[in-house]
């Protein structure tokens, strides 16, 4: 009987102290949660509310329902080219920009002298403003760029207007979307290659592994969380693209680079329509989060992990 | 654990309340402690300085009121000017642009002849047709510093090299063809498209006779007339080759670049960059000239922007007599002297003049009294900004010819025309 009771004193003085404590806790974890209330909670919250009401930036507010949703699937001129423009841009970036930092992290092997070096190279373009970038590109690709201007002296032949045209448009802000954001990815591939458990390699090379059947069966498959970390970040950033064709192509000619997330600005500040730019937002997010979930629960099939 | 939950909704609660004293916070007219706030746009130090310079002046005339000058850039401006207004939190005297006005007509304070009489100005006082800037849906909106219109403007030398017909007032459509014609060479264009909205419409409003805006204010793009025109002008690229395709919709300034680049003989440009063309950086010589006149006339706009007063300002009878200085003689004259731009007060206008080199003095002078000897106020809807909008990267379609100028047209009067 007496070891109860002490064990339950002891139990209720924890528990009261534990209570102290987690009151002392919260009170010096407010201003945090004050920040995050103000900056993140409310903002979510308001932009569901303006979603359901037709917003103008100034003006008579009215409720709206899913209104604004209806018209953004049955109205709107722009909104599926933007659906299917962000489609097409995840659809050629991600495999693209996937395979080509994987190729650079391989080689950039070991073997290579000063591949720290290059490593700096290939990651300046994530680090440099995207401005510049843009600026650069555009100079490179217009008419009377560098490209055209080298093409025409040198073979006689005249390139297409590249950021203008509505084939090549979309292309090239693709592969300037590539170069700007393969570095990132090549870094987090070169440090996981760097890290192959020896062990595992050197047994697979006795074996007689080499070449391709090493990279396919050993390599890749180690390398797997990785790659799908990277599968993972690069998609959403490619749902997320909105500064290269603000900057590139201004989303034209016509609709035919303008993404989501340019869509999304246009319709609330350039056409104040902010309750039909919250509606389009919350499409966007559902889409991230479906195919991220989606991605976590398939990585069952192909993401090896050694522990 | 159980703490949680109430603590966190006590906290949102809080933030929410807070937030919503933010919003509350200060009056409408930001004139609670007497002084009247004048919100104008200012690109550079040199644009606020001369700014500060009109405010001298203002305060020189109203010694009894407290003015403050607040600046952002061009298009932060406008940004700015949409969120203070969604918080009810206008500037007294705020200023605006004409071809904006429409879309934040229900911002501003209608001006009547008393309100005019009280500021000290009277209408006879604006060269013709500069009220219609600030004028919407037949209210007097505000009253304009400035007027503008389109002109063409166009390259001495690269006309000379290639031996084509100098543009010279009076000149028809097919003088302006023949030029463009006669100076277009491998290395350069006869003449650069624009994208902006009077950068491109000007000349097939011209042509046309037609604004794109019927007389009742509703969207007329689809007008045949128009239409035709505009056909006309996007075949100044495809058909007759003397115009170069935009090379992206994100170049707003297409056409005016390639001109200042040296790279066009002509374009088209507003009344508002001809001392900056005059004295461009390419360093070529720029001569200017009015709009050509074909069949239907020549039918050109009065462009400009102005100072209005603001609904709910607190304190009228001060904006009152601040917006007679700012549009007052004194002001007009310094900002004609200084060059910077054509004023709206007739009186003032020869000033502009006398601020520019002896050598192109009369060049311009001419060039202005022939652009404005018969130009109309420009019509606009509510939604002018937007079809301005979507109509731009449009263009670059229909200049690529991937597009017909007649669907982009239909189109956006089909999604705007409502």
């Amino acid at each position: 009987m007496t070891t109860t009771s002490t064990a339950g004193t002891r139990r209720s003085s924890r528990s009261r102290l534990s209570r102290v404590e987690s009151r002392q806790a919260l009170g010096f974890m407010s201003p945090a949660l004050v920040g995050l209330a103000l900056f993140t909670i409310v903002p979510v919250g308001l932009s569901i509310v303006m979603s359901l009401f037709h917003w103008p930036a100034f003006g008579e507010r009215s409720f709206a329902g899913l209104g604004n949703y209806v018209a953004l699937f049955t109205q709107n001129p722009d909104f599926w080219p933007a659906l299917r423009n962000s489609a097409v841009f995840a659809l050629l970036y991600v495999p693209l920009n996937l395979v080509v930092a994987l190729s650079l992290a391989l080689a950039l092997g070991p073997r290579i002298r000063g591949r720290a070096a290059f490593r700096v190279l290939f990651f300046i373009p994530v680090v440099t403003p995207i401005v510049a970038n843009a600026l650069v590109w555009k100079m490179l690709l217009q008419p009377q760029g560098l490209f055209n201007g080298i093409s025409v002296s040198v073979f006689g032949v005249e390139l297409p207007n590249f950021l203008a045209d509505q084939n090549w448009a979309m292309v090239m802000v693709v592969v300037m979307s590539v170069w700007q954001g393969m570095g990132y990815n090549m870094l987090i591939f070169s440090a996981a290659l760097e890290q192959l458990p020896a062990p595992v390699v050197e047994a697979a090379r006795i074996d007689g592994a080499q070449g391709w059947r090493m990279l396919r069966s050993v390599v890749l498959p180690m390398l797997s969380p990785s790659i799908f970390f990277a599968t993972v970040m690069t998609v959403i950033t490619a749902l997320q693209v909105f500064a290269q064709p603000q900057l590139l192509t201004g989303g034209g000619p016509g609709n035919s680079t303008l993404p989501l997330v340019q869509f999304i600005y246009n319709q609330g500040f350039k056409f104040q329509d902010l309750g039909l730019a919250a509606a389009a937002a919350w499409v966007l997010f559902v889409l991230i989060i479906g195919l991220t979930a989606f991605q976590f629960r398939a990585q069952k099939r192909w993401v090896h992990y050694e522990h | 654990m159980r703490m949680r939950t109430p603590l966190l909704a006590g906290t949102a609660v809080l933030a929410t309340l807070g937030l919503a004293a933010c919003g509350s916070g200060s009056g409408s007219g930001g004139s609670d402690d007497g002084t009247i706030v004048w919100d104008m746009w200012s690109g550079s130090q040199s644009d606020t300085d001369a700014l500060n310079e009109t405010l001298a002046i203002v305060k020189k005339e109203n010694p009894d009121v407290d003015v403050r000058l607040q600046t952002a850039p061009w298009n932060d401006y406008f940004t700015k000017l949409t969120t203070n207004l969604s918080s009810g939190n206008l500037a007294c005297i705020t200023s605006m642009n004409g071809q904006r006005l429409s879309t934040y007509a229900d911002a501003f304070e209608p001006l009547t002849d008393a309100d005019l009489e009280a500021a000290g100005l009277s209408k006879d006082d604006f060269a013709p047709g500069a009220l219609d800037i600030m004028t919407y849906d037949g209210k007097l909106l505000g009253v304009p510093y400035d007027v503008a219109t389109m002109l063409v403007y166009y390259n001495k030398d690269l006309i000379d090299a290639a031996g084509a017909p100098e543009p010279a007032t009076g000149w028809s459509f097919d003088d302006f063809e023949a030029t463009a014609k006669g100076a277009t060479t491998d290395a350069n264009a006869g003449f650069a498209v624009g994208l902006g909205e009077f950068q491109w419409m000007a000349l097939p409003i011209a042509q046309s006779g037609k604004q794109p805006v019927s007389e009742d204010g509703a969207l007329a793009l689809t007008d045949p007339a128009f239409v035709d025109a505009s056909e006309w002008y996007a075949g100044l690229v495809t058909d007759q080759k003397v115009a170069l395709p935009a090379a992206s919709a994100s170049d707003t300034g297409w056409g005016e670049n390639q001109y200042s680049g040296g790279n066009a003989a002509m374009a088209v440009d507003g009344t508002w960059n001809a001392a900056t063309y005059l004295a461009n950086d390419a360093g070529f010589e720029a001569g200017m000239v009015e709009l050509p006149t074909g069949e239907n006339g020549s039918t050109s706009l009065v462009l400009g922007s102005g100072y209005g007063i603001a609904k709910g300002c607190e304190d009228k009878e001060a904006a009152l007599q601040v917006l007679g200085s700012l549009v007052g003689k004194d002001a007009q004259d310094a900002m004609a002297t200084s060059g910077r731009s054509y004023p709206a007060r007739a009186e003032s206008q020869p000033l502009y003049f006398e601020s520019l080199d002896a050598s192109v003095r009369d060049d311009v002078k001419a060039a202005f009294d022939a652009a404005f000897a018969d130009v109309e106020g420009q019509r606009s809807t509510q939604n002018w900004d937007q079809v301005n909008t979507a109509l731009q990267p449009n263009l670059v379609s229909v200049y690529n010819g991937q597009a017909e100028m007649a669907d982009v047209l239909g189109q956006t009067q089909q999604q705007f025309g409502q």
